[in-house]
């Protein structure tokens, strides 16, 4: 229980503890191969799998992949958090307008992402169109929601208090309401990208020619598993290396610098 | 501004005007579907103006002519439940499995320190990215589908457990236990009713990312289910079939979520006075 | 209402009223109210009175649903820098430093930044922030932030300033020192001052004129001017020690707890002030 004595972190059994699980699963799956042989097509070993991986690397189709889903991604998140921010403002900003759209935004948010696939298809073919529209429908309401609720949470009290000093309104949106409502933003932001790199990755399985996506879905037709699981490590990998050098200095230099995310607020 | 003055002297020391309540759900219900209506002539201006094909676009009157057809021949009411079954056993499949081990994490710090890592790694690997893998190892079959969806599902309500239970001041427990309560009564008087708003929490995000993870599982997978209706559909082109399978997707979201799990959640959270910002 | 009249602000049949869910509600009695150039005058009154609202209404934040009020002259419609504001909460802005924060009203006016630099220098010696110029709020203690508030108000260089409790979150002894020094400030200055308070005090320490008011929906009951408020300022230790200094915080004390006394008095009433009008 969490009332029990505090841990020593300085042990080597403790700082060795996280690689238990990896090692474990690693030894377990090679194991299981090396005594009921599986098809090679259906479990590879795991040295398999660094083998894959680095033919993938060495042919540059893992690079060539890797670049169409980054661009996708980047192109589909810059267009849903543009949107979602401006939306997310005027919406946050004016009640009358909050009022009309929710019911839009809890029926259509409920469809958001690949529920779209099988209308888009039709509409934009297969390709990158289809999936930039697919990510952008995914961020869009993760950032447009965050936003509305950040706006709506700003404390009116700082608003006054520079509109006494004599700031228009948007010298007060630009300089109160949005860093204010930053680190609402910025989460709606994060989720963004982590639920549109999903989004990305469901999309390219059937909605693209090229990406990391597609290359996963070929190699269950070709009954590559180990290109698949190498796949699902690379996917994992960019996954949490945006999250980490994206998204964690943005926060770092902004909203924590500020004191807005600290624990240790205090008044 | 924050607060609305009342229009000058006429409005001062006047009684209250409450409308009644069947008027103001007659209001309420306007309010919220006027947007939809406006969402629906908009789409009929497009099909009309641009006298759009019915492969590229088909008219609202269509939809509701094969949204009837679906409903009144139990068609859509077959791939609905499908799609419910599926989420409702990876919802109990990832409670029983979920809550215990959000539980250990929560509670040990080595158990945390050990599986840390290894969720974190296995959380960025989203669960339909295994679904070709899935595919190779359990066909083209429901077992797929669930696999894919209890993955997703698992994954938060572990954590809001979790999150639940480090939450819980360590001196309710101290307390309990200065009465001379064993591990089990701290565990089934504090723990759990401490951590239950966060694990309804978890249950209800991951069902939002399940459903989802659900309806592309089962477009590729074609086993029935509301994203085989609208992906089997694509191949003939029927539009009106495809919309027809997104309002149901998007109606059903809505009201299992609304209406079921919100309420659990209102009432869990507001019982035990836990407040959530 | 001419420019050339002694009075900085003058409220004129003032009335509000709120409006809630079961109707409008009367956050204020009729008051009328004069307050000249230079002057400081603190309000007391017992929570819920309209203290805020009426502070609020001469800010500019809420028009008033009878009567108006004017300043320097001029019908006030809404919030302007001639008119500076120290909130209760912390109004500072988290995301700008200790200079950024004070300077914030002249960049608004357009002020070149290297008088700019000048002004907040000053203030920030004047308040006892050296040395914290690029530190942001959360670094700082509650008193210092409540000073930065108070900097930044006075940097912007208003006439008239509205202070609505703006040392209930600070702790005690800090209060004490911030009080002499926003007395010595104030008199420098020859700010017209309107301060808010639960304080008695508080009330009586800082003002000219001590204004008390009667509970929900308040209207002004008494006026108790304050003599001797001496140049430099004053200080606690002479002020509890004054015999006449002590004899009007008795005064304002009685007036004060009557009003208290009175709404105790009334059976079956809830505290909530909002049930308590309706």
């Amino acid at each position: 229980m969490s009332d029990a004595k505090p841990v020593r972190t300085d042990t080597l059994t403790w700082k060795l503890l996280p690689a238990l699980p990896f090692v474990a699963l690693i030894a377990g799956w090679s194991i299981y191969w090396l005594i009921a042989r599986p098809p090679v097509g259906t479990l590879p070993p795991a040295w398999a799998v660094t083998e894959a991986l680095w033919q993938l690397a060495a042919d540059g189709e893992l690079l060539q992949n890797t670049l169409a889903s980054l661009g996708r991604l980047l192109l589909g998140t810059t267009v849903g958090v543009v949107t979602g921010v401006v939306g997310g403002f005027l919406v946050g900003l004016n009640r009358r307008a909050a009022d009309f759209l929710n019911p839009l935004v809890v029926f259509f948010n409920a469809i958001s992402g690949i529920v779209w696939l099988p209308l888009m298809i039709g509409w934009l073919g297969i390709g990158t169109a289809l999936v930039v529209f697919l990510i952008w429908n995914t961020v869009f309401f993760l950032v447009f929601q965050n936003t509305v609720l950040g706006v709506r949470l700003v404390p009116p009290v700082l608003e006054q208090s520079v509109e006494t000093l004599g700031g228009s309104r948007l010298h007060i949106i630009l300089n109160v309401t949005l860093p204010g409502a930053l680190p609402y933003i910025l989460s709606g932001i994060r989720s963004g990208l982590g639920f549109g790199w999903r989004a990305l990755i469901a999309a390219e399985l059937v909605g693209a020619t090229v990406g990391l996506g597609q290359m996963i879905f070929r190699a269950a037709e070709f009954h590559r598993a180990d290109i698949i699981i190498a796949g699902c490590l690379v996917i994992g990998l960019l996954g949490v290396l945006m999250d980490r050098y994206l998204l964690a200095p943005i926060e770092k230099h902004t909203i924590e610098r500020w004191g807005l995310v600290t624990p240790s607020r205090g008044i | 501004m924050t607060m609305t003055a009342v229009s000058a002297p006429a409005a001062a020391g006047a009684p209250p005007r409450r409308p009644s309540p069947l008027a103001s759900g007659l209001l309420g219900a306007g309010k919220f579907l006027a947007p939809f209506a406006a969402v629906v002539a908009l789409w009929w201006a497009i099909k009309a103006g641009f006298d759009l094909p019915d492969r590229i676009l088909v008219s609202p009157y269509q939809v509701l002519v094969t949204f009837w057809n679906l409903l009144s021949r139990g068609v859509l009411a077959d791939y609905a439940a499908t799609s419910l079954y599926q989420i409702g056993v990876a919802v109990v499949v990832s409670a029983v499995v979920g809550i215990p081990l959000g539980f250990a994490i929560g509670s040990n710090a080595y158990v945390a320190r050990a599986l840390g890592l290894f969720l974190r790694f296995f959380q960025g690997v989203s669960g339909i990215s295994w679904l070709p893998l899935a595919i190779i190892w359990f066909g083209f079959t429901d077992t797929t589908v669930q696999v894919i969806v209890v993955y997703t599902l698992v994954v938060p309500v572990i954590f809001n457990t979790m999150l639940g239970v480090r939450a819980i001041p360590p001196s309710y427990a101290l307390a309990l236990r200065s009465l001379g309560a064993g591990t089990f009564r701290v565990v089934k008087d504090v723990y759990l009713p401490g951590a239950l708003p966060s694990i309804v929490v978890g249950l209800r995000l991951g069902m939002g990312y399940g459903w989802r993870a659900l309806i592309a599982a089962e477009m590729l997978i074609r086993q029935g289910g509301l994203g085989d209706l609208i992906f089997g559909a694509r191949t003939f082109g029927q539009i009106d079939r495809i919309i027809c399978g997104m309002i149901a997707i998007g109606v059903l979201y809505v009201v299992v979520d609304r209406l079921i799990v919100q309420p659990i959640e209102n009432l869990t959270v507001a019982r035990w006075g836990v407040l959530r910002k | 209402m001419d420019a050339t009249s002694p009075d900085k602000i003058i409220v004129e049949g003032f009335q509000h009223f709120f409006e809630t869910a079961d109707g409008p509600v009367q956050a204020t009695g009729l008051i009328d109210l004069k307050i000249p150039a230079a002057e400081f005058v603190t309000l007391v009154g017992p929570s819920g009175c309209g203290k805020t609202t009426l502070l609020k209404a001469i800010a500019g934040f809420i028009t008033p649903t009878r009567g108006r009020i004017v300043c320097d002259g001029k019908t006030v419609t809404g919030p302007g820098r001639d008119r500076g504001v120290v909130f209760q909460e912390l109004a500072i802005l988290p995301w700008r430093t200790v200079r950024r924060n004070i300077g914030h009203g002249l960049e608004i006016a357009g002020v070149p930044k290297a008088e700019r630099e000048r002004t907040v220098a000053r203030l920030v010696a004047l308040t006892g922030l050296k040395g914290f110029e690029d530190r942001y709020p959360h670094e700082l203690s509650g008193g210092m932030r409540q000073r930065v508030a108070v900097a930044r108000t006075w940097a912007a260089d208003p006439d008239i300033i509205l202070m609505d409790e703006p040392f209930a979150a600070v702790d005690a002894m800090t209060r004490l020192t911030l009080q002499e020094e926003l007395a010595s400030l104030t008199f420098s200055t020859r700010k017209t001052v309107f301060f808010i308070t639960h304080s008695v005090d508080e009330a009586v320490f800082l003002a000219d004129r001590v204004l008390v008011m009667s509970k929900r929906p308040g209207r002004i009951k008494a006026s108790i001017e304050v003599p001797r408020r001496k140049a430099g300022g004053r200080d606690w230790e002479s002020f509890t020690t004054d015999p006449e200094m002590q004899a009007i915080c008795e005064q304002v004390l009685r007036l004060v707890r009557d009003e208290r006394m009175d709404g105790a008095a009334r059976p079956g009433e809830t505290p909530d002030p909002l049930k308590e009008a309706s």
